[in-house]
């Protein structure tokens, strides 16, 4: 009976670790994920996405501060996909920052174009 | 029995496998999306040169998130592939627009330096044009360049003898000179007066204030503010030649009209 038994365990441990092994990594904390996410983050705000993608930036912020909880927690998968989430998130924000920056860029240029125009024709 | 109990506990286990990773149908929403986003930017030239490395990892994450799917893996998985997918996409797509909005800045900046260049060279051509303009004006006026800026000299013959007041010859002649003070708004006048050294020097000191002062008048009738106009008499200082002939006392007896500057100032003696 007490062999049953712990063979009867044995498998039980067999099947959970074929579970862990199925749908997570054990093991490592995610730190060069929260690295680069983290680096991603400055760069949005380097960027100015503070003004122009706010809820953007704040969702990544939000991201990596519950992946800091995960990782407290040693659920590391979970904290993994939302740090590589808060890191194209906030890539995202640069970019549209970037891309806002310039539109108002070309809008000032184009209407200093204008102004010099007018200056030189003012008929027209 | 054994082997029973062994079998038992591994159904137990491959039951949580299967539980926890759950079979997924062949459709997901998210991949759905991750395709068409990924599919909108592939072949976008601005893409291509401007977000290669984002347009790499959509389609890396794309075929990931694709055989997730297919092998039926945990739907938390697979839409994480997908939602890197659209991102990695969304974020090319950003790079590539960015591009374009540069080379339109660029392109502007090109056209602002030639119009800049347009308006100095115009400004310079209006300049000479207005510079040519007063040249002329003060041709016309008969004003001659003197030390002292542009000078008007309205000779004898536009007053009586020892008399203040203007002749209408001489009304004339400040007419002109009132037109181009209406014109060059800037400008100011000093208006001196002299006399040549017969007589008494106070009376001709006198006499050579009053006539200043009815040129300056007569200016100030046609519309000059008196601001602009200053009077001073010299009486028979400065004469011009000697006052031995009466041709040179009458070049003598005369009205000087300075004129300002464009800023206004000028020159005294």
């Amino acid at each position: 009976m007490k062999t049953h038994k712990s063979m009867l365990y044995t498998a039980g441990i067999a099947g959970l670790l074929l579970t862990l092994g199925g749908c997570a990594s054990p093991g490592e904390p995610p730190d060069s994920e929260l690295q680069s996410a983290e680096s991603s983050l400055q760069q949005a705000v380097a960027a100015d996405a503070r003004e122009f993608e706010p809820v953007l930036l704040n969702n990544a912020q939000n991201k990596v501060a519950d992946a800091k909880k995960l990782i407290e927690q040693e659920k590391y998968s979970q904290a993994e996909r939302l740090l590589e989430q808060a890191a194209v998130d906030a890539q995202l924000a640069s970019a549209r920052s970037d891309t806002a920056k310039a539109k108002h860029a070309v809008e000032e240029i184009n209407s200093n174009i204008e102004s010099l125009r007018q200056q030189i024709n003012p008929d027209q | 029995m054994n082997k029973r109990n062994i079998t038992l506990g591994m159904a137990m286990g491959l039951s949580v496998v299967l539980a926890g990773c759950a079979s997924t149908p062949q459709e997901n929403a998210m991949v759905d999306e991750a395709r068409a986003s990924y599919a909108k930017i592939k072949d976008d030239p601005d893409v291509a040169r401007s977000g290669d490395r984002q347009l790499r990892s959509a389609r890396d994450e794309l075929t990931r998130a694709e055989s997730l799917l297919e092998e039926g893996e945990d739907t938390s998985r697979i839409e994480h592939a997908a939602y890197l997918s659209n991102r990695h996409a969304q974020i090319a797509s950003e790079q590539a627009e960015r591009a374009r909005l540069q080379k339109q800045i660029d392109s502007a900046e090109e056209r602002r330096r030639t119009l800049m260049l347009d308006k100095r060279s115009g400004e310079a051509a209006r300049a000479q044009k207005e510079a040519e303009m007063l040249r002329k004006r003060m041709e016309e006026l008969q004003a001659e360049r003197t030390d002292r800026g542009m000078v008007l000299t309205l000779g004898d013959v536009l007053f009586d003898l020892n008399k203040a007041d203007l002749k209408p010859s001489g009304e004339q002649t400040v007419g002109r000179l009132a037109e181009f003070m209406r014109e060059y708004e800037d400008r100011r006048v000093r208006v001196e007066g002299y006399t040549d050294s017969t007589g008494a020097e106070s009376y001709n000191q006198t006499l050579s204030e009053r006539r200043a002062q009815s040129v300056s008048d007569a200016l100030v009738s046609q519309g000059i503010n008196r601001n602009r106009v200053e009077t001073k008499g010299f009486g028979e200082q400065y004469p011009v030649t000697s006052n031995d002939t009466s041709t040179g006392r009458q070049q003598n007896r005369r009205v000087e009209i300075v004129i300002s500057d464009k800023e206004g100032k000028i020159e005294t003696r």
